[in-house]
């Protein structure tokens, strides 16, 4: 969105404190953000609920129950969970028709979603990076090449080449690397936005003067991406890729709630949610808890989105309409509003 | 000036209401259309498929919902009821077989019945629908990737060939109302074999597709019929392009997902006709004025509405936007329909069975350890794992060939030595193997839960047994083509068994047939087969199939596990004479008896 | 700028070429287009099998195969033949029949969505950015990211539940309980205090009017049964109509501008003495006619703006043009709701209007009114997730847009030379806060169109999405094609569009010819 000269963040605060680096001052101004902050405590906290709870690398988890592991029913499936006083009970979000434990599915649902996310970032991620740095930073025949591949990409509504791609996906390898392969799979073309993003913002940054001195100083391209530029553009590339994982997750729900992304027996949030869809008035408890946890997770990173965003772009900085009126309309304060911001 | 600036507003104005009332819509109040002699009222069902032909005969229209408009737009010789017996209907017409050897059958429609243009349904309609169901003058040759390498195919027929393939050319009767079909040998299914409503009635009205071929007339094409020639794939004829002509026309012409502007393309000579279509969404039936031949619907009108999954059906239901619903039964979808009130849902056995087959080849070549497999085998646990949770008194399935709706399932299965494979017997199991631990490998669609509940299940118990078992599931779209090419030693899938004739019964299980997948071969089952295809008598073909079940049984050739469940469900408030139907009709095969209540 | 674009939809044809190559080739390799048959135990599979393959020509190889696609889909480019060919679907269909129906039912879906997406979302994002970190923007931006967060298939069955399966309960006798309105106003007032600003005080009282407004309309409402026989009347269209043009005037001149005040006011007045006029013309209506008065209403505010007279006729336009329209909305939304007993009560609806699943009753007959209705019932449910959705996405752009733009310096200088907040935000910097969300809407609607996909489908919508989905999962490329071509070219020329708004919106762009 922001495609513009970007200003590196040196004014504000920066100079009353001059011994913080650009990360220190990134840090400080996120931990500044209470939303983005109790998103990330929040987001690591379901993190370490669900594998914890179900184990993995074959590590086994605290809870007794696994996914598809069928009991009797106890009270006719209901949630045991009680807050006051708390208790987990025997089955805390109930079990389904067949007796299975809604909590070890949903558990297990978060860790299978969360890991094709994080993939769908870090491949997604790199490629973005790879292609944008190399076409902003050659320019000519790579950029137009590089572009143009990006193109075909683009044209290609985003879900239908997914579902595409999960059907191939779900026919080529075993169950238990289903996951893997579709967010790999789904990596492989959602990286367009980020590559162009990274593009535009190479294409400004390597006309600067630091990079100038760098080529004269004799660095090569490769250090001149990765050391000089990349770091500048860090930022842009970080917000990015957070906010872009939150579409992620919902595009695994969408791409498994229409039967071409996780398959049974194995479990994904929007998987559940569609098995379970018919249990809406009879067993509600089968789609509310998959439900709430796609939206926390997704809710999480997006508002960690924009703590990043605030963090390592000032220039969307506090603007306030009634201070800037008085300020401008009124002789009585002498300073401008850029020095009201503190 | 400002004076003459207001008489300008004024005759814009002016004009502007002229214009504004000249587009006025010319009716006004349309409300009252139609619904001035609507008294039995309009039912509401909800589908999966979305209609696509008027002609559902051909390979390309052979989808379900076209099957069930045809139903209710059709007239014909006889339907299927619900306890799967043949129903006539004598006042459409009558067919009555005139000699036993050679078997002979004539055909008559009654007088008055017509197409819904006023054209007599005759001769010429039941010529057509014969050449285009008996395959008589196809000749073509085809190679192993499909493509015709030598003759022609003329008429794209979906349904089986081999019955009515036996036949020779039809004649008319004088009354130009009948035909008579007579048989190369005796065919046991004679009784099903043309014009029943189950299989789209008498299809295609010949007068129209005679006009569109462009032949002269109706005539025309009964000679044309008359004069052809039996189509040998070894010496194929010139293609005969009249009759080309008129394939081509029934094989496309009637595909329309909307409602054509031409009228003699959907013709009805059933109680209904085709009001209106919205493509993929719905189609409307409307009484037809002139039926009087046969059973009178009671509703004014019936809409049917396509909507794909199971719980949007539901939810349309509760809501009131359809009146009947036939879901894919799963045990959530019954519990809820059972919550909402004013709904009655029917669960009862579908005509498809899940089973277990052993290849008679590699591990399995020993007949002792398929025994073993077979005891081990947990059908009982398997049943109640998979269906019972939909249908409380679900039973393992006992027959290799009847279903339990059919009077010889209880001998049967009295008779064939089935009781032995109830619940998993693992110490006879590890007996028979002998401290041998042979590997076997599964094939199943992992894709369907059912399947892999039952593989998952078998496996368990079967590893206690000693067995080595492999998980050979294959995903939806590959398991499929996989079959009987090998490379498995046991298969868990399903048939459907249309519950009425016998033809199924060599397709799977006569040495070499298209459908033996597991190498089944067996001389007595075979002579068995050979005699049941010419056997007409119903209660003989009873027998011989139950001696057939018995060898099969006997040489340890698989299980089968349970039959499935269909469900339908309706809006008991408002309609009744809503009735279970196993076979692929499900709830249309009496929708006549439909009704509003208080109408 | 010619030779630019020319040499833009020539790289175009080429990405399309690529990219349809590369579906194309995926699709085939997704499965196994004879699997249904496989199964089956018809004694004729074997033929079944050998038509279908002969259908499809599944005997030539794929990449093969995308050529004799190609040959056809280049008969579409060959000017005033109109044959195209876009291969047939499993079931025998003609693709281009099929694609041409679903994409008017796509259409329809996603229009109404889109532009109210884009009305709200723009005007939540200007009010949040201009009140940044209130209480306002915090509860904003929370419920952005909330829907952002909502899988649209979930949201879809709780809107069938809810604003269907239960306002229906809730139609058949419609009467609010007294717990129910409190709840309701306790919200209002909540919403209320959000909105106000000032002290807490004059907040709170603003909570107050929010409670007590919101209670006694639910009230009213309730004991009139409103719900069964709706309508606004004479009085509710004053009084709404004397605020819209308080509203307008006070956003399009300032109120301190009597001529645009009295404009707007002016033709309040004229949509109140055509009220009853119109009604029996309006009983005939036709979508023509309809379009017509559209015309002459905007003429109407058009010409009182400029009687009106004045030094600056264009603000006395602009607020009278406005006011005009939304008072024959209003006239317009009244005369739906005369309709609404005659449609509740038709035998097809049954008295439940609000409908789970497609895009019409079927055989519903009725005049343009009840017709109107029934495309409303339908498209409620599928409009509010499609909306609910998009909205988040811009009122975010809208806003962070918006605080780029108030902080710039051109804006300090208009405050500085003394111009009034409403000049400041309305004319200098909401003009250039849209500049950036028109290239994104653009961008947007090429991909809205395949977005739709699985709202379709939860609402059994006969759309694009529905054609995808169940090709692919019958694995049959030529409607999956079909609908790609249709998607990608979408996506290439909002794409064009895109880039020449932005050159001719922001004169520090301009196109490299």
């Amino acid at each position: 969105m922001t495609t513009t000269t970007s200003a590196p963040t040196v004014h504000g605060s920066g100079e009353e404190k001059p011994g913080l680096s650009q990360g220190q001052i990134v840090r400080k101004r996120f931990i500044g953000n209470t939303a983005a902050v109790t998103s990330l405590v929040v987001f690591v906290l379901i993190l370490a609920l669900a594998y914890t709870a179900g184990g993995f690398f074959g590590i086994p988890g605290w809870w007794k129950y696994s996914h598809n592991e069928v009991n009797d029913l106890l009270n006719g499936g209901r949630p045991t969970l009680q807050l006051f006083p708390f208790s987990l009970g025997e089955h805390p979000f109930g079990q389904d028709r067949l007796g299975r434990d809604t909590f070890a599915q949903t558990m297990r649902g978060v860790q299978i979603s969360v890991t094709v996310m994080f993939i769908i970032g870090i491949v997604g991620g790199t490629i973005g990076v790879v292609v944008g740095a190399l076409a902003g930073y050659f320019r000519g025949w790579v950029d137009n090449a590089l572009m143009r591949m990006t193109d075909v990409v683009i044209v290609i509504p985003l879900i239908i080449l997914a579902a595409v791609l999960g059907q191939v996906a779900s026919r080529s390898v075993a169950a238990n690397l289903q996951p893997l392969v579709l967010g790999l799979m789904v990596g492989l073309i959602a990286w367009t936005g980020l590559a162009r993003l990274v593009r535009a913002e190479f294409l400004s940054l390597r006309e600067r003067e630091f990079v100038d001195a760098a080529r004269i100083a004799g660095a090569s391209s490769s250090r001149i991406i990765f050391r000089h530029i990349l770091p500048n553009a860090v930022g842009v590339i970080i917000v990015f890729v957070t906010l872009s994982m939150s579409s992620a997750i919902l595009l695994e729900t969408s791409l498994s709630y229409i039967g071409m992304g996780v398959k049974a027996p194995d479990v994904s949030l929007g998987l559940l949610i569609s098995q379970n869809q018919e249990a809406f008035s009879t067993r509600p408890w089968l789609f509310w808890w998959p439900g709430m946890f796609i939206v926390a997770i997704c809710l999480c990173i997006n508002f960690i989105g924009d703590g990043l965003r605030d963090a390592f772009d000032p220039r969307q900085k506090k603007f306030n309409a009634k201070k800037a009126r008085d300020t401008t309309a009124g002789p009585r304060k002498s300073a401008g509003p850029q020095a009201k911001e503190q | 000036m400002r004076f003459g600036r207001y008489s300008k507003a004024i005759g814009v104005a002016a004009v502007a209401a002229l214009a504004l009332s000249a587009c006025a819509s010319a009716g006004g109040g349309a409300e009252s259309t139609g619904e001035a002699n609507a008294t039995g009222g309009t039912i509401s069902v909800a589908e999966v498929n979305a209609f696509s032909s008027f002609n559902s005969d051909t390979a390309a229209g052979n989808v379900d919902i076209n099957g069930k408009i045809a139903y209710m737009t059709r007239g014909g010789f006889y339907h299927i009821d619900n306890e799967l017996n043949v129903v006539r209907n004598e006042e459409f017409g009558t067919y009555e077989k005139i000699s036993d050897d050679p078997l002979v059958v004539k055909y008559t429609v009654n007088e008055g019945v017509t197409w819904s243009d006023g054209e007599p349904v005759d001769a010429g309609d039941l010529m057509l629908n014969w050449v285009a169901e008996s395959g008589y003058a196809n000749d073509a040759t085809s190679n192993e990737e499909g493509e015709v390498t030598s003759g022609t195919n003329y008429f794209d027929y979906a349904g089986d060939t081999s019955g009515l393939g036996l036949t020779e050319i039809p004649e008319v009767g004088d009354d130009g109302r009948s035909i008579t079909l007579t048989y190369s040998k005796p065919y046991a299914d004679w009784e099903i074999a043309f014009g029943g409503l189950t299989d789209g009635g008498i299809g295609m009205p010949a007068h129209v597709v005679a006009e569109k071929a462009g032949l002269a007339d109706e005539q025309a094409l009964i000679d044309l019929i008359q004069g052809l020639e039996r189509g040998d794939a070894e010496s194929p004829a010139e293609p005969n392009a009249e009759l080309k002509a008129v394939a081509d026309f029934w094989n496309t012409g009637f595909d329309s997902k909307q409602l054509p502007s031409d009228t003699s393309l959907y013709l009805s000579s059933g109680p209904f006709v085709v009001d209106s279509v919205t493509p993929d969404q719905s189609i409307t039936l409307v009484r037809n004025e002139s039926y009087n031949w046969g059973p009178t619907p009671n509703v004014d009108e019936i809409t049917v509405r396509f909507i794909g999954a199971a719980p949007d059906q539901v939810q349309a239901l509760e809501n009131g936007e359809v009146d009947i619903i036939a879901p894919q039964p799963s045990a959530d979808t019954v519990e809820l329909l059972e919550a909402i009130d004013g709904v009655k849902v029917e669960i009862d056995d579908q005509l498809s069975y899940d089973h277990i087959d052993l290849n008679y080849s590699g591990v399995f070549e020993d007949a002792n350890v398929r025994e073993a497999f077979m005891k081990a085998v947990p059908r009982q646990a398997i049943v109640d794992r998979i269906v019972k949770p939909i249908k409380e008194d679900a039973k393992p399935l006992n027959s290799q060939f009847f279903v339990p709706a059919q009077d010889a399932y209880t001998t049967s299965a009295e008779n064939n030595g089935s009781s032995a494979y109830g619940e998993a017997d693992i110490e006879g199991a590890k007996e028979l193997l002998g401290g041998e631990t042979p590997e076997v490998r599964i094939m199943y669609n992992k894709d369907n839960p059912n399947r892999a509940d039952a593989f998952s299940l078998i496996q368990e118990s079967a590893e206690q047994a000693g067995f080595k078992v492999v998980d050979g599931g294959l995903g939806a779209s590959d398991w499929g083509a996989a079959l009987g090419k090998g490379g498995y030693d046991a298969t868990i899938f399903g048939w459907i068994n249309s519950g009425v004739g016998v033809s199924g019964v060599p397709q799977i299980f006569r040495t070499g047939s298209g459908s033996n997948y597991n190498g089944f071969s067996d001389p007595e089952a075979d002579a068995l087969m050979d005699e049941l295809m010419v056997t007409i008598d119903p209660a003989e073909q009873d027998k011989l199939i139950t001696q057939i079940d018995k060898i099969v049984w006997d040489s340890f050739y698989g299980l089968p596990l349970f039959q499935a469940v269909g469900l339908d469900a309706y809006n008991s408030d408002r309609i009744e004479g809503i009735v279970y139907q196993p076979n692929q009709t499900g709830v249309f095969w009496n929708f006549w008896d439909w009704k509003v209540k208080g109408e | 700028m010619v030779t630019y674009i020319v040499r833009r939809l020539f790289t175009a044809v080429l990405i399309l070429l690529g990219a349809s190559f590369l579906v194309y080739q995926l699709t085939a390799l997704s499965g196994d287009p004879l699997a249904d048959l496989r199964e089956s135990n018809q004694p004729n599979k074997e033929q079944l099998i050998q038509q279908r393959i002969e259908l499809l020509d599944l005997n030539v190889p794929a990449p093969v195969r995308y050529f004799h696609w190609l040959g056809g889909v280049a008969q579409c480019l060959v000017p005033f033949v109109g044959q195209c060919d876009l291969g047939y679907a499993i079931n025998g269909q003609p693709v281009t029949e099929a694609l041409g129906r679903a994409m008017g039912m796509t259409i329809l879906l996603v229009t109404g969505a889109a532009v109210l997406a884009i009305i709200l979302g723009v005007c939540l994002g200007i009010v949040t950015a201009l009140r940044q970190y209130s209480t306002l923007d915090y509860g904003v931006t929370f419920m952005a990211f909330l829907f952002f967060s909502l899988p649209v298939f979930w949201v879809a069955v709780l809107l069938k539940e809810y604003a269907a399966i239960g306002f229906n309960n809730f139609l058949r006798e419609p009467h609010i309980p007294i717990a129910t309105i409190a709840v309701i106003a306790f919200v209002s007032g909540v919403l209320w205090f959000i909105c106000s600003r000032g002290t807490v005080q004059r907040r709170l009282l603003a909570a107050a009017v929010g409670f007590v407004l919101a209670g006694a309309i639910l009230w009213v409402l309730s004991v009139t049964r409103w719900f069964s026989t709706p309508g606004l009347g004479l009085a509710v269209i004053l009084i709404a109509g004397v605020a819209i043009a308080f509203g307008t005037t006070a956003l399009a001149a300032g109120l301190k501008n009597r001529r645009a005040l009295y404009s707007a006011l002016a033709t309040v007045a004229i949509g109140l003495v055509l009220y009853f006029p119109i009604q029996p013309l309006l009983a005939q209506a036709t979508t023509l006619m309809i379009a017509l008065l559209a015309v002459a209403t905007v003429l109407v505010g058009i010409a009182v703006g400029y009687f009106m007279g004045g030094y600056d006729r264009r603000q006395n336009i602009n607020a009278a043009t406005i006011t005009a329209v939304l008072v024959a909305g209003m006239v317009l939304l009244d005369r739906y709701m005369q309709a609404w007993p005659a449609y509740f009560g038709n035998s097809r609806i049954n008295g439940r209007p609000i409908a789970t699943i497609g895009s019409e009753t079927p055989n519903l007959r009725g005049d343009y009114w009840v017709q109107g209705l029934d495309t409303f019932t339908h498209l409620l449910l599928p409009t509010t997730a499609l909306l609910l959705i998009s909205l988040a996405s811009y009122s975010r752009y809208a806003r962070s847009s918006m605080l780029e733009i108030m902080n710039m310096d051109y804006i300090r200088t208009a405050r500085a030379k003394g111009l009034g907040e409403r000049t400041v935000v309305m004319r200098h910097a909401f003009r250039n806060a849209l500049i950036p969300i028109a290239t994104i809407v653009a961008f947007d609607i090429g991909g809205l169109i395949g977005g739709a996909v699985i709202t379709e489908r939860v609402f059994a919508f006969a759309g694009m999405g529905q054609l995808f989905i169940e090709a692919l999962l019958r694995v049959d490329p030529n409607p999956v094609m079909g609908v790609f071509l249709v998607t990608g070219i979408m996506a290439l020329v909002f794409n064009l569009i895109a880039d020449l708004v932005y050159s001719a919106l922001d004169p520090r762009v301009r196109v490299k010819a």
